[in-house]
């Protein structure tokens, strides 16, 4: 303020100076203060002489002839030049006005914005990356680590010099056009160096270190990297990173710095936890020149590593189902050479909806993300040979529910008064309900005779199921139409499981509705159909799930609660202390009778004991059959075989875990869902006894498969 | 050639009261060199900061340029003005001569500035700048024939060809800056010569009509080869980056004059200090010693230290009007008008540009802006104003 008005005077002080002296030279004219006038009528003469002289000659004449007359006369101005020198002050006032006036407004007035814009100029922030947190399983152990990696990189223009191109080339032993490519790559940013090669060996760092006259533009850097110890363990549920893109930087999440060069997560634990595991950056200020020298370091702060996020997974369990599925779908690491061409397995506490273990199969390893990106393993990735190892099929696969579905509609048939305890049934392997003349068949097709409901279920009779399909039909005047459907989402079917892995899957409870939106395009196909009814009681047809929405229900049916699933357990900070724990959620208590709950749990069970190769899985296992609840299912889907759903909670009286598996193409649920359920299981309950501590390091899917022959298993339901 | 009246003043001049010898430095305006050496100095001052940081530049160099300056100002206040009157013809040939000169193969070069301005003897000069000197002395002598009443049309164009010729010559190079430098000095000349103002206010539409002219020329030359011929495209980069001084892109021109508003708003009322300037130490300030000098005083010293040089210029520009107004002939009288107002054409455009108020053109702001020529034909132009001031008598006390 004070230097507004202290400008403002000085200012005004010049606007007077400048009036003040034009007027003194005006009043000084006045006062005759310039001693010669000269008389008007010499002006006038010479005016009106030379205006009127045609040639030289007269004029010469009339000069000699006034200056004879008047010798002390001369070109003095005279007042008819007064408005001319006006003119001229008026003039100079305006220039000085302006230049003033324009030089008060840059100045004073809008300084601070020029000055923000020097600052501007003179300072460079520079940000050097912050480690990301560690992420850590339940008992402490880095899935996801950090190391060092000799970097080598080039600047942009390299590309362009051969020469360096080719000792480059020579040195690291990479061809010249891939060297050239990689320089050319400017998905870290136009302006920033290019990564030539990650993990550069020592020898080679040291061999351009001492040739850098030879390199010009090449450097090597000391990156922090992400490390993967056990390869592709987890690999869905941590994920992977990658260079920040132009469109990250346009869409930053609050409380998110993000800088060109920095790493962001993209998927899985790394992209939903993005902001916990991003460290603070260091940043180094700096004053530089017009070419971009650092001039000085003005002040300068060290990087601060992200936290380390602690997940509920359970390494030595998730090692376990990583190396199952493995085994069993291709058991000579090639897919088409074992039982089934993928899968998925999903392990969760019941009682706060930790994840102790989720795999998908094929996997992919992270650290392909790493350094210079595997560009060409990932197109391989997306082709249908490789069968998609980036998917995660536990929360983004969706599969007919096939029989794991009837513990649900059961509930269903039980709550409406379409089965109880007492009733009984006859399968004669096909029904015809609808009367079409092409009856649905049992998976049994010689039948399974008479059986009541608990048998239905434990024989899985799809039979059985028609006909409370039938029942929901025949009464929707009273029920409802969609009275089934309603019941089947109490259990958070055809809704996310809300877990934090993101990307997830919704899967599908078909309607009515849905099915006359479905098929707008085609009215004759719209119409709800009592068949669609069948289908959707036994998990077939129009329904769609995903593993992790089976295993949340079952762990509902063991336990009466829908929890939450999540894998996050506790975020831990440098220091080591938890800043953040995760608070187990209970979505919801779906509103079932004990009564009905345990008809239906007691089925359960009795699948598991009276089903004699169930049986044995778990007791080969060492695990009292008694003690395990399961279903088993297998879903007819697309042209290829069957695929094998298996899902179980135990211990039974006191459930502690929910396991919910399929394998794509892998045949019966019980012949191959079965086996590989019962191993899974075995190894929750083995660690919770402290028995299991290996942790296997996992290899990334190669993308190669041979055609696959099928599992000849035959429907096994 | 001959059609000119003689200069009336010329014939008596003998005969005029000669007292100015009473003391032995009494021929020197006290007021009038205080303030020439304020400014000279204050001028330094600032240069020496700009040229401090940039090895291109020698202050040294400078220094001489002010110490040639100062010999030849006193030199030429001791010279009688008068007897320049009648050599109107020969400062005409010395103008076409010297703007001329850069075009003779192997003297002339562009200086790696893309117009023929500059000649080669042991160092770069610039001739156009000495120019302006023979271009003041020819504009005043050709007016100042016509006793402050140039009425007739064909007189006034007679004297408006003669004041043309220079410009001209110097748009062969070309120099469209030191060009409108010589049209402001006609113009000036004719203001003050007398003329009618209906002739000035024809001849001003006349000239923003052969403006339009090039214009619409240059176009139709595009239309039909390709590329503009008569403007070169570095001006009409000015001229956008001008017209469009929001929108202009931050590279070259632009960036030029962004960095130049920078340099000024953020001097702030009492500026950065002398050698804390960060836009031209970092190299922001392109040219800083010499076409944008003023930005270097005005992130430096600030808005304070800017006024202060306004206010010198001021002061030497209204002792100047004091002895023009005083002048006993009218030679005399249209030498100092124009010399003033060429120095208030070169300190508007020079500091108007750097504001953004005026197109980026290379014309030096008088005794401040680096470069040895401009400082020597200053100082020449102080000893023509010391010589009117000398040599008219009747203004001494």
């Amino acid at each position: 303020m004070f230097a507004a008005i202290l400008a403002a005077s000085i200012a005004l002080v010049i606007t007077i100076a400048v009036i003040l002296g034009v007027i003194v030279f005006v009043h000084n004219r006045k006062d005759g203060s310039i001693n010669v006038k000269k008389p008007v009528n010499a002006i006038r003469s010479v005016g009106v002489h030379s205006t009127l002289s045609e040639t030289a000659k007269r004029a010469a004449t009339d000069a000699v002839a006034r200056d004879a007359a008047h010798p002390s006369a001369n070109a003095q101005p005279s007042g008819g030049l007064k408005s001319r020198f006006w003119a001229m002050g008026v003039l100079v006032a305006a220039v000085f006005g302006t230049l003033t006036a324009k030089l008060w407004s840059m100045q004073i007035l809008e300084k601070s914005a020029y000055a923000t814009e020097s600052e501007e100029n003179q300072f460079a922030t520079v940000y050097t990356p912050a480690p990301r947190g560690r992420i850590l399983d339940a008992g402490g152990v880095a899935i996801v680590g950090n190391r060092l990696s000799r970097t080598i990189l080039a600047d942009p223009d390299v590309a362009d010099k051969p020469d360096v191109v080719g000792r480059l080339s020579a040195v690291l032993g990479i061809p010249r056009n891939v060297v050239r490519t990689r320089i050319q790559d400017a998905s870290e940013g136009a302006q920033s160096q290019r990564v030539v090669a990650s993990d550069a060996r020592m020898r080679d760092v040291a061999f351009i270190a001492e040739h850098s006259d030879a390199f010009p533009g090449v450097t090597v850097q000391q990156r922090t990297v992400r490390d993967y110890p056990y390869g592709a363990l987890a690999a869905h549920v941590v994920g992977y990173t990658g260079a920040v893109i132009d469109s990250d930087l346009e869409n930053v999440q609050e409380g998110r710095d993000l800088q060109p060069n920095d790493v962001v997560g993209r998927a899985g634990v790394e992209y939903v936890y993005d902001n916990l595991l991003a460290g603070d950056h260091g940043e180094r200020k700096v004053m530089a020149d017009a070419k971009g020298n650092v001039v000085e370091v003005v002040s300068e702060t060290q990087p601060a590593m992200g936290s380390d996020i602690r997940l509920t997974i359970e390494a030595p369990v998730q090692s376990v189902c990583d190396e199952a599925l493995a085994k069993l779908i291709a058991p000579n690491g090639v897919i088409g050479t074992g039982t089934g061409t993928a899968g998925a397995a999903v392990i969760m506490d019941v009682r706060d909806g930790g994840i102790l273990a989720m795999a998908s199969y094929p996997p992919y390893a992270p650290a392909l993300f790493t350094g210079s990106v595997d560009q060409e393993l990932l197109d391989v990735y997306d082709t249908d040979e490789s069968h998609h190892p980036l998917l995660n099929r536990a929360t983004q696969g969706l599969y007919p529910a096939a029989s794991t579905y009837k513990a649900f509609t059961g509930l269903a048939a039980l709550e409406y008064g379409f089965a109880d305890t007492s009733r009984t049934w006859t399968c004669t392997g096909e029904w015809d309900g609808w009367n079409t003349g092409a009856p649905q068949k049992c998976w049994l097709k010689t039948g399974h005779g008479t059986l009541d409901f608990r048998s239905g279920i434990v024989n899985s009779c799809d039979t059985v199921f028609y006909d409370i399909a039938y029942q929901f039909y025949e009464n929707s005047d009273k029920v409802g139409e969609t009275a089934m459907q309603d019941y089947l989402k109490k259990y958070r079917f055809g809704e996310e499981t809300g877990i934090d892995l993101g990307g997830e899957a919704v899967g599908r409870v078909p309607t009515p509705e849905w099915k006359a939106e479905a098929f707008r395009d085609q009215p004759e196909e719209a119409g709800w159909l009592g068949g669609d009814l069948t289908n959707m009681v036994i998990g077939q047809g129009y329904v769609q799930v995903t593993p992790l929405q089976i295993a949340v229900a079952y762990g509902a049916i063991a336990t009466g609660s829908l929890m939450r699933p999540h894998v996050l357990k506790d975020v831990v900070n440098t220091n080591g202390d938890v800043v953040v724990a995760f608070e187990p959620e209970v979505m919801g208590t779906p509103d079932v009778p004990m009564k009905n709950l345990s008809v239906v749990r007691d089925a359960l069970r009795g699948v598991t004991v009276e089903n004699a190769e169930i049986a044995q899985q778990f007791s080969d296992r060492g695990i009292d059959p008694a003690t395990v609840a399961c279903k088993t299912g297998t879903a007819e889907f697309g042209d290829g075989d069957d695929y094998a759903w298996f899902a179980c909670y135990a211990p039974f009286d006191d459930p502690k875990y929910v396991m919910a598996c399929i394998v794509e193409e892998g045949g019966g649920g019980s012949a191959t869902g079965a086996p590989l359920g019962a191993e899974l299981m075995a190894a929750a309950l083995d660690y919770d006894e402290g028995k299991l501590k290996d942790i296997a390091k996992i290899p990334g899917s190669s993308g190669t498969s041979v055609p696959y022959t099928g599992s000849s298993s035959g429907r096994t339901d | 050639m001959a059609s000119l009246p003689q200069i009336s003043s010329l014939k008596s001049a003998s005969g005029a009261p000669r007292r100015g010898r009473e003391r032995r430095f009494g021929w020197i305006n006290v007021p009038f060199v205080a303030v020439v050496a304020a400014l000279v100095s204050y001028g330094l001052l600032v240069v020496y900061s700009a040229v401090s940081v940039d090895p291109d530049y020698s202050f040294s160099r400078q220094l001489a340029g002010v110490a040639a300056g100062v010999v030849l100002m006193a030199v030429v206040w001791r010279l009688d003005y008068r007897r320049l009157g009648e050599f109107t013809n020969v400062f005409l040939i010395i103008n076409v001569v010297l703007i001329l000169l850069p075009h003779i193969p192997g003297l002339g070069t562009d200086a790696g500035m893309g117009a023929k301005s500059w000649i080669n003897v042991g160092m770069q000069v610039q001739p156009g700048e000495f120019a302006k000197i023979t271009v003041i002395l020819l504009d005043a002598s050709v007016v100042a024939r016509y006793g402050g009443k140039l009425e007739d049309a064909g007189e006034y164009l007679k004297a408006l060809g003669y004041i043309l010729v220079p410009f001209a010559c110097i748009m062969t190079q070309p120099d469209l800056g030191t060009g409108l430098v010589y049209l402001f000095i006609g113009a000036v000349a004719l203001v003050v010569g007398g003329a009618r103002p209906k002739y000035l206010l024809i001849t001003l539409a006349a000239g923003i009509v052969a403006i339009m002219c090039v214009f619409a020329v240059d176009e139709a030359i595009k239309s039909s080869t390709g590329e503009y011929k008569l403007l070169k495209q570095y001006q009409r980069n000015r001229l956008f980056v001008f017209l469009n001084q929001d929108s202009a892109d931050l590279s070259s021109e632009g960036y030029n004059l962004k960095q130049a508003q920078i340099a000024i708003g953020s001097g702030g009322l009492f500026g950065k200090g002398l050698f804390q300037g960060t836009q031209h130490s970092l190299g922001l300030l392109p040219e800083a010693p010499t076409d944008f000098i003023f930005c270097v005083l005005a992130e430096e010293l600030g808005f304070v230290g800017a006024l202060v040089l306004l206010a010198l210029y001021l002061a030497l520009i209204l002792i100047s009007f004091r002895i023009a107004m005083a002048s006993n002939d009218l030679f005399g009288m249209v030498i100092v008008m124009c010399i003033i107002g060429m120095w208030l054409f070169q300190i508007l455009e020079n500091i108007g540009m750097d504001c953004g108020l005026m197109p980026i053109t290379g014309i030096p702001l008088p005794f401040v802006s680096y470069g040895s020529s401009f400082m020597v034909v200053n100082f020449v132009l102080l000893g023509l104003i010391g010589s009117v001031w000398s040599h008219n008598a009747t203004m001494k006390r």
